[in-house]
Parts: C-alpha cells; sequence; structure tokens
C-alpha cells in the first residue's frame, strides 16, 4: 500500500485530471455539444469530486485504514456516480440525446 | 368462510415458525444478575433478592451492600443495569447486564466511560449528566435508556436500603417536529391518493421531500425492522418519549387497511423518497423480466423471515435491522449496509426504487395485510380470493389513469 502514500499517486491523478478534461473537450466537440462556460464549471466541479474520492481511497489505503478507504470510497463513489449522471444528462440535455426524456415522466 | 390463498397459508405457517422462536428466546432470556453483582463486589460470598434488590455478604455474613437492577426502554428494546451501593452510600459499580442496541449505535455511546465516571459518588449526589453519555447525536435512546436504568437502579436502592425517596424527574409528553410532520404527510397522503393526475404526482413529490428532510436526515427515523420487531417481541417504547413510532406504524397499518394502499411508503418514507430522487437523475427505467421480478419478490420474503427469525430467537431486534438507512441519514453503518446502500442507490438510477420493491421488509408487511384484508372481505362476501399479481413497475405495466404508482 506504500504505493498510495508516495508521490506516483499524485502523478497519476494529475495524468488522470489532465486526461478527462482533454477527453470532454474532445468528445464535446466530436458532438457538436454547446459547452458554455457553467457546463465547464459543472464539469470541473466533477472531476474534482472524483479526483477527491480516488485521493480519499488511495491516501487511506496509504495510511493502513481499509475500513475507511472502504466506507469513503462507497459514499463519494455513490455521490459521484450519481452526479456524474446527472452532469451527462445536463450536458446532453437539449440535443435530443435522451438527455430530457425521464422529466416528463416524474 | 373462503380457503386462504396459497400465500397467506405460508404466512401462516413463517407466522407459527417465528412465534415458536419468540417462545424459545423468552425461554433463554432471563438475565443473569448475580454475575455482575460479584463483579462489582469482590469477595462477596452470599448474595439474596429481597424487597426488589439483591443483599450482598462477605465472609462472616457481613453485609457488603445492596444492587439494583431496573429496567429502562433502549432503541431495540429494555436496557437492563445493575448499580452497586456499598453500605456507605457509595457507587461500588455499574454493569450492563443486558442491552439490545443496534450495535452501530451502541458502539457511539461511551457507556464505560459514564459508568466508570459515576462510581465512587454517594448515591443521592451523583451527577447523572455528567459529560454526555452519547459520543455523538444519533444515539440517543440509547444514552437516555442508561441514565434511566441507573436511576431507577439507585433509587430503588436508596428507597430500600436507606429509607430515602430519590425522586425520579416525570417523562413528558413529547409531541414536537418530528410528530406534527408525520401527521401532516399522511394528511397529505390522504388528500392525495383521492386526486388524480399532475396533482397527486406533485403532492407525493411534496410530501416525499419532506419526509426524506425531517424523518430522513433531520431525525433519522424512518420505519425499521428492528423497530416492528420490538413491537412483535412485546417491547412497547413509552409513547410519552417514542409517540413517532406509533404514529408510524399505525399510520401505515390503518391506511394499508382502509384506503388498500400503504401511504408512509407512498407520501412519507425517506429512503424511498431518496430512491425516487436518484432516479429522476437517472431517468431510466428498466423493465425486468417478470420472473426476475418473482424471484428478487421471493428472496426478499426469505430474508425478511430470516431476519424476524434471528431476532426472535435471539430477543435482540437490533439483529433483524439490515436495512441501510442509518449509513444514508446519519453516515453510521456496518461496512455490508454501507455496500447495501451503494447497490441500491446506483440501481435507482436503472431501475425504479430497487429497495422498496426487492429488498424492503415493509413491502412484505404490506402484501400480508392487503392479501389478509382481500381474503377476509372475499370470505365475506363469497367472491374469489385474492389474486396473485406482480409488481406493476418491474414489468412495466402502467396505472392507466396517470403513469405508474410505485
Amino acid at each position: 500500500m506504500r504505493i498510495f502514500d508516495s508521490g506516483l499517486f499524485w502523478f497519476v491523478e494529475g495524468i488522470l485530471f489532465v486526461v478527462v478534461i482533454l477527453a470532454a473537450r474532445a468528445w464535446a466537440q466530436d458532438r457538436g455539444l454547446p459547452m458554455p462556460i457553467w457546463k465547464w464549471v459543472l464539469f470541473l466541479l466533477w472531476v474534482a469530486l472524483a479526483g477527491f474520492t480516488i485521493a480519499f481511497v488511495g491516501t487511506s489505503f496509504g495510511e493502513g485504514e481499509p475500513v475507511a478507504a472502504t466506507r469513503g470510497g462507497l459514499l463519494f463513489g455513490l455521490i459521484s456516480i450519481i452526479a456524474g449522471v446527472g452532469l451527462w444528462r445536463v450536458l446532453l440535455a437539449g440535443t435530443g440525446s435522451g438527455g430530457e426524456d425521464a422529466v416528463s415522466e416524474v | 368462510m373462503k380457503k386462504p390463498p396459497a400465500r397467506l397459508l405460508r404466512v401462516l405457517f413463517a407466522s407459527v415458525l417465528l412465534v415458536g422462536a419468540l417462545a424459545y428466546g423468552r425461554t433463554r432470556s432471563a438475565p443473569d444478575l448475580i454475575t455482575p453483582v460479584e463483579e462489582i463486589f469482590p469477595g462477596s460470598q452470599r448474595i439474596e433478592f429481597q424487597r426488589g434488590i439483591h443483599y450482598v455478604y462477605g465472609g462472616a455474613g457481613a453485609l457488603m451492600g445492596w444492587a439494583g437492577a431496573e429496567e429502562a426502554n433502549g432503541y431495540g428494546g429494555p436496557m437492563l443495569l445493575v448499580v452497586g451501593v456499598d453500605t456507605l452510600g457509595q457507587v461500588a459499580g455499574v454493569r450492563v447486564v443486558q442491552q439490545r442496541e443496534t450495535p452501530v449505535f451502541w458502539r457511539m455511546v461511551r457507556a464505560p466511560e459514564y459508568l466508570r465516571a459515576i462510581s465512587g459518588s454517594r448515591f443521592d449526589s451523583i451527577d447523572y449528566e455528567y459529560q454526555s453519555v452519547v459520543a455523538v447525536t444519533g444515539a440517543t435512546i440509547s444514552g437516555d435508556a442508561i441514565v434511566e436504568s441507573v436511576r431507577s437502579s439507585v433509587a430503588r436502592v436508596a428507597e430500600v436500603a436507606f429509607d430515602v425517596q430519590l425522586p425520579l424527574p416525570p417523562k413528558p409528553f413529547e409531541f414536537g417536529f418530528l410528530e406534527l410532520t408525520i401527521l401532516v404527510l399522511f394528511a397529505v397522503g390522504i388528500v392525495g391518493h383521492r386526486l388524480r393526475g399532475p396533482i397527486r404526482r406533485r403532492l407525493r413529490w411534496a410530501g416525499q421531500l419532506v419526509g426524506l428532510l425531517v424523518l430522513g436526515f433531520w431525525e433519522n427515523s424512518p420505519i425499521t425492522l428492528a423497530k416492528i420487531t420490538a413491537f412483535l417481541t412485546g417491547y412497547l417504547p413509552d409513547p410519552r418519549t417514542g409517540l413517532a413510532i406509533y404514529l408510524l406504524l399505525g399510520g401505515f397499518l390503518l391506511t394499508s387497511i382502509f384506503y388498500g394502499r400503504n401511504l408512509y411508503c407512498l407520501y412519507a418514507c425517506p429512503f424511498g423518497a431518496a430512491q425516487r430522487v436518484v432516479g429522476a437523475i437517472g431517468g431510466f427505467r428498466l423493465k425486468l423480466p417478470p420472473w426476475v421480478v418473482r424471484l428478487m419478490e421471493g428472496a426478499r420474503n426469505v430474508v425478511v423471515f430470516a431476519a424476524l427469525f434471528m431476532a426472535f430467537i435471539t430477543l435482540q431486534p437490533a439483529l433483524a435491522s439490515y436495512e441501510p438507512f442509518a449509513a444514508l441519514f446519519a453516515l453510521h453503518g456496518t461496512t455490508l449496509q454501507w455496500f447495501l446502500l451503494f447497490i441500491v442507490l446506483t440501481g435507482s438510477l436503472l431501475i425504479q426504487t430497487p429497495w422498496c420493491n426487492f429488498f424492503c421488509p415493509m413491502r412484505t408487511f404490506e402484501l400480508v395485510v392487503l392479501d389478509t384484508k382481500r381474503w377476509w372481505q372475499g370470505s365475506r362476501k363469497g367472491s374469489p380470493g385474492p389474486v396473485k399479481k406482480a409488481s406493476k413497475a418491474w414489468t412495466g405495466a402502467r396505472d392507466q389513469k396517470g403513469g405508474s404508482e410505485q
């Protein structure tokens, strides 16, 4: 578990961070999605949340706290997944790609 | 009278087994008071029970002190502590004899620290509010039960051994924000049940959001299997301080009987509301094959039976508590409950209210009540008994009049 306590872990997380942002930009361009500043802000907030989840799990394991890592991973992972799905629907809203389908069913 | 349908016969058979488990549990549940008294008074040679307390004698028949043991109502059932008082009137020690609290919440209660703190005090000058019994809010009922049991035990010893009357604080009747909210939610449910269309859906959303915030995050007071089990095992909470659970269970039962629908689940349940919120975010409605639905509903009934059986045979209502409610609303739970929470809420993104339909014990109880009602009405009128039907939401069937209501 020492790897979670080392600089390598943060190096990898930084790479992930950049890759995700570049991938999101490319994805939006490919689909022709308008990405005003507020959508970028939401996306970056979600990336921060997901990154925090990974960091929490990793550093907890690194500190020898597997129970905290598991429970924190479940809690923050759950929030990240739900927020990610919500963000996906917000980004696709108005494009006819499934972003608004369920709203009328509520 | 019409023969009960197969499902009701299975319920009857399960009930017989549960009554047997409860009877067996009761024969084993007599608490051992001698061992904790001997721990409080090391060197004791003889312990006699007279006038409601234990007289403790040492060598040569010398009186060492007295021990009182009075019950108080905890979260999962009665809690019993034994308090020893020596001949000088000082508390010689306190031991927890029996408690039925949910393990996660019992760990939150700083019981050993509190009991050590009051040991050594004179029986008539104990600071019962020393520090806070409860480590964090959320185990208030358990903490209050500890204080009440100790106070009652000391009062009993004081009255018998020292002829001193120690007044016990009166329990005021508590009717506050929680109780008022519960009544309002059921009222909204009764009104909403009579309406149709968008206004019914909006009322249901409003009720459930209020339930999510108040019964869920604010008070962490949904109906749990542990609370139902406590009732079924005869541990009735004091209505003066636990009116909320009476309102919730009474509302669940009466609305099921008189309206044919369980309005607690539809309008008040905080966990159901949480799933609906997540479902609204996800927007998916995965349709499961009917055989999968039947299999999962059957598995749910088996799990509920197993949980009740374990709780009855051990007389530990908290053992029946497998719901992940506290994990969501109080961030307290076992690892298993956290996993269950994760699975249920991520599943809610794809499937409508998976907990309600495939895991929740309230659904099992609701079906038993409704089946019994239909069979009884059918027997009286001479019409066919209850019809088996799988949950409509899972097979994709929709209410013709206004969309799925589950």
